[in-house]
């Protein structure tokens, strides 16, 4: 790239401009570039890999985070993991595994770190101008592109509860992100808050390593061991999807029994994970934790006193440190929200097919979708079909239409029924749903055009 | 590799693991100065039917491939060579290459010889190969899947094979004109037939980058 002043906007042509270097960035780089696109890719930290990267400033990995989807699950389709990996890799794994795929694809000449993308906005009729946050000291950088990916991650900004009396608490009040450390649990009567993967994970670190660990949660939710049956949970439920739909019913009752009755037995009444139920928390550890009385279970918090803390059913406790793993709130500030179909009341964007603005053809999102099964793999497909649209819209108005009709009826195809409230059920999707729309938008536009 | 693909491979249980043997010779390894490392010239992997596999391609191949200044790599498929036998079939063969791709640092060249250019056509269309090059296919798959990023590929067959089915099955499924070498198909790994072929293959390769 050449220099370029501060007053005018560097011209990109119809380059692509990728926002964020984690998984989502990486494959929309790779998949870009595959289909013949030049890519500038935009990263504020100084490392790639995203979240995975105990680097990166605002990593939210905590103590020992392990994959709670598989192997096979979880690999990008055209790049799989190596195969005498575990079923479950590790964070650190996950690092090496995406640092490998953008060796591999050579993704590193593209991405340029240390550079925020503080705004974009649409300019001459398609098109985007990009403004790279300065560095102290210096003026904003500004580009021009003819599209945009944004793939900044949704798990960023701590989604925080607010109880009477908190503010006055002596203890230590921390959100699961910022625990790093499995040190700082030990020898403390720990509070765990929140019901998801990272406050079940979470407790069960402070089974074995607190003095004590007591988990609020505010509803029962399902819960599922990461094995079923001798495989990986969501391997097994994937392969039952393959099966005839008389029989998926049955097979997955019956794969499900123990697990619920399991359950039940430590007192979580929740609805099976049922096909298009929410997803599951998966971890095999937790209800042995429950069973041997090494986590304690409460439900909601009703406040905070002084050294103490009161559940919903009048019970209390005195705890050191409270972890509250209640989740994150997605946060897109750089584009105006109306781009992203954010209006009414609901904060919440509004994408075609989860990854489309409906107001601008050049802009989509990767990666913003919660689909209780691998990320990865949705991403890649998505990014298959971003790259693909960007061509058929310059090439082929009538397909071009066609596809827009396809993804607008798609859209509401696979909401997922929850009984949530936090912000991550807003993104949730029926992946099986999903994938199948997916499918239908990408066969819609690799048609060989009409001759 | 169309989504569908994926989805039913993914609901598949995977071959079980085998330690693989993959044989690697670097511009690095010739300990000649005048031959370096090319950046932009992507690593080769290459597989055979023979059983030797990966050793087959030392007798002249690796070092030949190296010494164009890309990395050079083969792997012996379960069963050949060093890599212990396991079940599986063409499928886990094919399941061997792909793996033995993703090691390689960068995007690589498949090069598959007799039954291993059907397993380097199926293991291309799950991983972006940044080429396919076939040579003498045999037990070619009817209908191999459409190559993933859309790589070049190039058919390498004998003289006295350039009118097979096989040959014009591939050609036919690819739309590749064939290039033939002189010599008989079973001298590939080394003698004149192996220079002429490796000759051809190495400077398509560099037309191509
Ligand atoms: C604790 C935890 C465990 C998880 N476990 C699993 C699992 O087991 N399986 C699974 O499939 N998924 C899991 N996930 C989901 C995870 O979100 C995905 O696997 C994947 O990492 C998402 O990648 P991403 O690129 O979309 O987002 P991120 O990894 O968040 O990357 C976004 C990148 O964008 C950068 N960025 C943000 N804003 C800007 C800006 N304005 N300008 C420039 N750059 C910017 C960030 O620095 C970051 O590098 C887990 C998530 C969490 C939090
Ligand atoms: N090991 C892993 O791979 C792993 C680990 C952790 C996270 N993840 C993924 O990362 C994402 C985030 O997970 P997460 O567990 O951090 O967050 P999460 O799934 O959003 O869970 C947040 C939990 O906190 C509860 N909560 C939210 N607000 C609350 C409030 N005001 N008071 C009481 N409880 C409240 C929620 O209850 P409601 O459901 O009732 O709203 C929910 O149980 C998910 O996609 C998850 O799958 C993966």
């Amino acid at each position: 790239m050449q220099e370029y002043s501060s007053q005018a906007a560097y011209d990109r042509g119809e380059a692509v401009c990728v926002i964020g270097a984690g998984a989502s960035g990486l494959i929309a780089v790779k998949n870009l570039r595959e289909n013949g696109f030049e890519v500038d890719c935009y990263e504020r930290d100084t490392v790639l890999g995203g979240l995975w990267n105990p680097q990166n400033q605002h990593s939210p990995l905590y103590p020992n985070t392990h994959l709670v989807t598989s192997r096979s699950q979880t690999e990008i389709p055209d790049f799989p993991m190596p195969d005498d990996w575990p079923d479950y890799p590790s964070a650190a794994q996950m690092l090496e595994y995406l640092t490998a795929y953008a060796k591999h694809f050579g993704l590193s000449e593209h991405i340029w770190y240390g550079s925020e993308i503080s705004q974009i906005d649409t300019v001459e009729g398609s098109r985007f101008e990009v403004v790279v946050k300065p560095a102290a000291g210096s003026a904003a950088r500004r580009l021009r592109y003819g599209a945009v990916i944004i793939a900044t991650g949704h798990h960023w900004a701590p989604n925080l509860p607010a109880y009477p009396g908190q503010e006055d608490f002596r203890g230590t009040v921390l959100h699961s992100s910022q625990l790093k450390d499995a040190s700082r649990l030990r020898g403390k009567q720990v509070l765990v808050v929140g019901g998801g993967n990272s406050g079940v994970d979470i407790a069960c670190e402070a089974a074995v390593n607190a003095a004590g660990c007591v988990h609020s949660v505010r509803r029962d939710t399902p819960h599922l061991p990461k094995y079923l049956g001798g495989e990986p949970t969501d391997f097994a439920l994937a392969r039952i999807g393959g099966r005839p739909k008389f029989l998926r019913r049955f097979l997955t009752d019956r794969l499900l029994k123990g697990p619920g009755r399991l359950a039940a037995r430590m007192g979580i009444e929740a609805p099976g994970p049922g096909s298009a139920g929410e997803e599951p928390v998966r971890n095999g550890r937790y209800l042995e934790h429950v069973g041997d009385g090494s986590i304690r279970r409460r439900g909601d918090i009703a406040r905070f006193d002084g050294f103490d803390v009161t559940f919903a059913d009048g019970t209390e406790m005195r705890p050191d440190l409270v972890v509250l793993a209640t989740g994150y709130a997605p946060k897109i500030t750089l584009v105006k929200p109306k781009l992203l179909g954010v209006e009414g009341d609901s904060p919440y964007p509004k994408l075609y097919a989860r990854m489309f603005s409906p107001r601008a053809e050049t802009l989509a999102v990767a990666g913003l979708v919660e689909p209780g099964v691998g990320v990865l793999p949705i991403v890649h497909w998505q990014t298959h079909a971003i790259a693909h649209w960007l061509h058929v819209r310059k090439g082929d108005p009538e397909r071009a239409a066609n596809f827009r009709r396809q993804v607008v009826a798609e859209s509401d195809q696979y909401e997922v029924e929850s009984g949530g409230a936090s912000p991550r059920h807003r993104l949730a999707v029926d992946a099986e749903e999903y994938l199948a729309s997916l499918g239908r938008i990408i066969d819609i536009l690799e048609q060989e055009p009409a001759k | 590799m169309s989504l569908t693909a994926w989805v039913r491979r993914a609901r598949t249980p995977e071959p079980a693991p085998v330690r693989r043997e993959i044989a690697v010779f670097e511009p690095a390894d010739l300990f000649d100065i005048d031959i370096k490392d090319d950046p932009e010239a992507s690593p080769v992997l290459c597989c055979t039917d023979d059983p030797a596999g990966a050793a087959a391609f030392n007798a002249l191949w690796l070092k030949r491939i190296a010494t164009s200044g890309r990395y050079a790599a083969a792997v012996s498929v379960r069963g050949q060579g060093g890599t212990p036998a396991a079940e599986g079939g063409v499928e886990a063969f094919t399941h061997d290459v792909v793996q033995a791709a993703v090691t390689v640092p960068r995007q690589a060249v498949l090069i598959g010889h007799r039954e291993g250019a059907a397993w380097a056509a199926l293991a291309a269309g799950r991983y972006p190969a940044a080429g396919l090059v076939l040579v003498s296919p045999q037990r070619f798959p009817k209908q191999p899947p459409k190559p993933v990023g859309g790589p070049p590929i190039l058919l390498v067959v004998s003289e006295s094979e350039a009118q097979s089915k096989e040959a014009q099955a591939v050609t036919e499924a690819y739309g590749t004109a064939p290039l033939t070498f002189a010599g008989s198909p079973d001298e590939v790994f080394k003698g004149a037939a192996a220079e002429g072929i490796l000759d051809a293959v190495l400077s398509w390769l560099d037309g191509k980058k």
